[in-house]
């Protein structure tokens, strides 16, 4: 690995010094390090292009059980000094902090080892590997106008304790996402993986493509309940934002979560499975949490019934269980899940398909946001793609719809299960994954309909 | 730091490049969060970086490092160029910037007391001073209270002979009462949901929010919320608050209005836009009443600035004048293609590391006449809303739903009953034609919104709307229509 930004012991060296800094109790520093090349293009050509490396360190003080954190980005002695120092003058100056449960104590929670999603040829690609994958893009799609990004990145995480908390992790990144749009219509697809040699640029764009130039000549549809398959990307939306919405203990323990309330019981069809694995194969992140906690693999949703949240130390004290590694950094945050695999079934997205006489093909979906969080309500509109479904056959297509929605009632839905699974990156920021497979379900609610 | 940024960008024209800038940014933040008397972060961060920009055969190039010593941000100009290089394989049109005069200058907010120099024993005092008067209330599950201050401090020169610093401080607070039962969640913001009110200034703001005053009133209303009916769906007269038609104009009209999305630019992440450029001076946006600038000079606003992030001067310019499209957000690379002579100063980068884009500046709506009481008595039956809570809007932005925190019923020119979980629906041009009235400059507020996404890779923009409460007719409320 000798393209990491930062190695284990140059971030080990960097914070031993803080780790014993005078007048606090404990010291913990995480150190992220990113080396990045994001291509972006529209309009079949390359219109921005960046590459930039990033060191980060975040300085968790503790002074007499009250606790601050404070943040550099210049790994030298003087600025981890500094940041140790600001940290400590917060703490002081805050209450005592009677949930805190001390920085972890590795003989309790385990030393946590690495994932290592790493690839060298994705850690080193050049600017001129990225425009080459570019213009394979624009080869692929000449039929219409191509939009999208090809990123190439290099990430590392070490966290480092004055209790003894000792870790570190890589990865690297490959993301290519592709819309084309031919005579107004448009046409979606993306890949992810940790290695670059897995993201078949060439395939995206031809998808992408062929579903734009199916989607010539929408007509406008009936709002309604429909029977639909949702695509994986459609699937990984939805996902996101009910692990969002409810997946952290703190949420649970504040009593915004659907687990608060429905814990043990049924909430979704029996072939719905919904974990956090960072150990799939096909996750992207690193085997411990911003604490370095080890991860465990943890099915929140298990054959259709709610189970268990993901915790950290903090809230796994205040519901008396293990950790499960869980903490996001931020105790007003709290715990989240990163890395989320939805289980595959047995059917092809064809089988799916062929199951509904009527209904609809859904690509993916745009601007989703919360409109209950207890009830996992969501809205936000369908994109790029959405399809007739008449016995059993993709038909004309159909212009966007707005959907109104509760993200739990229709995985109560599901009557099949795709046995095929698409990794994605989250839209914002470079941490995590989401595995999904596409879903049929019997019941999605369309409230409106647009004129594109 | 000056110095650093001249040596990026003398390497940077000696590695071949017809045009580069160079963006150093420092920021310090600190974030504070309570919930009742705990404290849940007390979190600061200082940081600083450089990045520069570079044009090489009609092409960009970027790169940007938190390096900063002289040979690391002379590397950085030549990854730059090879950046650039790079993307002119994938490149047939080449990029072209309208003029801009060179400019030498000093800019800062102005501001009456540092942030930084509050102690933090009384930025926590005043939150759960706040949250403790929440937590009286019965029936209150979760007190909340939040700070967020931020320092920034810009290096800005370019080839073209520009050398720009530039200073600025923003804060923001809010208290959150939080009510649940069976299930059912509601929340009461002040003075703004999602951590508050965001202002460019000092923490004389803050003190004026006067947060502890206003906490029991909305923990109330939290919980009267539980034991509230719910808002019909019907059509009928909405009545907004400025808070709510913040979001209306940022989601409806700024960023429709934003150059890079109307030309395709943006496409695969954020959108594109339902308005193109030939719409421009004939396109009906919304009724007569309707007024929309673009403006990064108006106080106080967190899109208020000397020069934006190609160093072109702030100003106000006109979106829609008369309920007519007469305008889009520029830069100097888009605005050539909307037929103007110089761009109207709207490129923003969220720090150092990022490329900057076409961003909200402030986006006003400008002010009508009489107060929000003159809006409600004009109403035989209609519903008020205040308090953004939810957001959604189709890709070309024409479509959207929007949730808020609360609603009251309006009889007969007054309020009545609270109503829970009030939504609305629309499409953008019909929806601003049922625009009737504006409430006038007295109740005008510059609102802040420090979370808007865009690009990628992403970045999050702080940008500002003036507004005042206004009323829409024949609105569907609910989550259909």
């Amino acid at each position: 690995m000798s393209r990491l930004p930062i190695t284990e012991e140059q971030a080990r060296d960097a914070v031993q010094e803080v780790l014993d800094h005078p007048g606090a109790d404990g010291v913990e520093v995480m150190v992220a390090a990113s080396d990045s090349g994001v291509t972006r293009f529209a309009g079949s050509e390359i219109i921005q292009n960046t590459a930039q490396n990033q060191i980060e360190a975040y300085v968790r003080v503790v002074a007499d059980n009250r606790v601050a954190i404070a943040k550099t980005n210049q790994l030298d002695r003087d600025h981890l000094a500094t940041a140790a120092g600001h940290a400590l003058l917060a703490a002081k100056a805050s209450p005592p902090d009677g949930e805190f449960p001390g920085l972890p104590q590795p003989e309790e929670v385990g030393r946590a080892t690495g994932v290592l999603r790493w690839d060298e040829a994705t850690a080193g690609a050049s600017p001129a590997v990225r425009a080459k994958a570019v213009s394979e893009i624009l080869g692929a799609t000449r039929a219409g106008s191509a939009a999208g990004v090809y990123e190439t990145s290099a990430h590392v995480f070490g966290i480092f304790s004055s209790t003894g908390i000792d870790c570190f992790d890589a990865y690297t990144r490959c993301v290519n996402t592709c819309l084309v749009e031919i005579d107004g219509a448009t046409g979606w697809s993306e890949r992810s993986s940790h290695r670059m040699d897995q993201v078949d640029v060439a395939s995206a764009a031809t998808a992408a493509a062929d579903k734009a130039a199916r989607s010539r000549g929408a007509v406008v549809g009936e709002p309604g309940s429909y029977e639909v398959v949702l695509e994986p990307p459609a699937v990984a939306m939805l996902i996101d934002f009910l692990s969002y919405m409810g997946f952290g203990a703190k949420q649970v323990i504040e009593g915004e979560s659907f687990l608060s309330t429905r814990a043990g019981k049924n909430v979704a069809a029996p072939g719905v499975t919904i974990a956090d694995d960072v150990f799939d194969e096909l996750s992207v992140g690193i085997g411990f949490d911003m604490e370095g906690v080890p991860k465990q693999r943890v099915e929140v949703i298990s054959e259709g019934r709610a189970e268990q949240p993901v915790s950290d130390l903090r809230t796994a004290r205040k519901l008396g269980t293990p950790p499960t590694g869980h903490y996001s950094g931020s105790n007003e945050f709290g715990p989240y899940a990163f890395n989320l695999v939805v289980a595959p079934g047995g059917s092809s997205l064809q089988e799916l398909i062929s199951g509904i006489s009527q209904g609809l093909l859904i690509t993916r979906f745009h601007y989703v946001n919360i409109l209950d969080r207890p009830a996992t309500s969501l809205t936000g509109m369908t994109r790029d793609g959405t399809f007739r479904i008449t016995n059993g056959e993709i038909g004309e297509a159909v212009t966007n719809f707005r959907f109104a929605q509760s993200v739990l009632d229709a995985l109560a839905s599901v009557d099949g299960v795709g046995s095929e699974l698409a990794a994605f990156a989250p839209e914002y920021g470079s941490f995590g994954s989401t595995v999904a497979p596409a879903l049929r379900l019997r019941d999605f609610n369309l409230a409106s309909t647009t004129s594109h | 730091m000056k110095d650093l940024v001249i040596a990026a960008l003398d390497a940077a024209v000696a590695s071949g490049a017809t045009y580069a800038d160079v963006r150093s940014v420092e920021t310090t933040t600190e974030a504070l969060a309570v919930r009742g008397p705990q404290v849940e972060a007390v979190d600061r961060s200082d940081t600083a970086g450089l990045g520069v920009r570079v044009l090489l055969d009609g092409a960009w190039g970027y790169a940007a490092s938190a390096k900063l010593d002289r040979e690391s941000v002379k590397a950085m100009a030549s990854t730059a160029v090879e950046v650039a290089r790079a993307s002119a394989t994938a490149r047939s049109t080449p990029v072209e910037l309208v003029p801009e005069p060179p400019h030498v200058d000093s800019w800062s907010a102005p501001i009456e007391t540092d942030p930084f120099s509050v102690s933090a024993e009384d930025k926590i005092a005043l939150l759960t001073g706040a949250t403790e008067q929440m937590e009286r209330v019965a029936g209150i599950r979760l007190a909340r209270g939040t700070m967020d201050l931020l320092r920034q401090t810009v290096w800005f020169a370019s080839s073209e002979g520009s050398v720009i610093d530039q200073s600025t401080f923003q804060v923001g607070a809010g208290i959150e009462a939080i009510s649940v039962s069976e299930g059912e969640v509601q929340q009461r913001s002040y003075p703004g949901s999602f951590r508050g009110h965001f202002e460019t200034g000092g923490y004389e703001i803050i003190e004026r929010m006067d947060l502890a005053a206003h906490a029991q009133a909305i923990a109330e209303q939290a919980v009267a919320l539980v034991a509230a009916p719910p808002c019909p769906n019907e059509i009928t007269t909405l009545v907004l608050d400025g808070h709510q038609v913040m979001l209306q104009v940022h989601e409806s009209v700024g960023h429709p209005t934003e150059l890079d999305r109307v030309l395709g630019m943006e496409a695969a992440y954020a959108g594109t836009s339902f308005v193109a450029i030939p719409d421009a001076g004939k396109f009906r946006y919304g009724s007569d009443l309707v007024n929309i600038t673009s403006d990064a000079t108006v106080p106080g606003g967190l899109g208020t600035f000397g020069y934006d992030d190609e160093g072109v001067a702030a100003q106000c310019v006109d979106l829609i004048k008369n309920g007519i499209l007469v305008g889009f957000q520029t830069s100097r690379e888009t605005a050539a293609a909307a037929g103007a002579e110089r761009s109207n100063g709207t490129m923003r980068a969220e720090g150092w590391e990022n490329f900057p884009l076409i961003r909200m500046t402030n986006v006003n709506l400008l002010p009508g006449e009489g107060t929000l009481e003159d809006l409600l008595a004009d109403v035989d039956r209609g519903v008020y809303m205040e308090t953004n809570k939810s957001w959604s809007i189709d890709d070309k932005r024409k479509n959207f739903q929007f949730g808020c925190e609360i609603a009251w019923e309006i009889k007969n020119g007054r309020l009545g009953r609270i109503l829970k979980d009030p939504r609305y629906t629309g499409i953008t041009p019909e929806f601003w034609a049922s625009c009737d009235a504006i409430a006038g400059p007295e109740e005008w507020q510059v609102y802040g919104t420090p979370n808007c996404g865009k690009g990628q890779p992403g970045q999050t923009m702080r940008v500002g709307h003036g507004t005042s409460p206004a009323r829409f007719r024949n609105v569907h409320l609910g989550t259909s229509q």
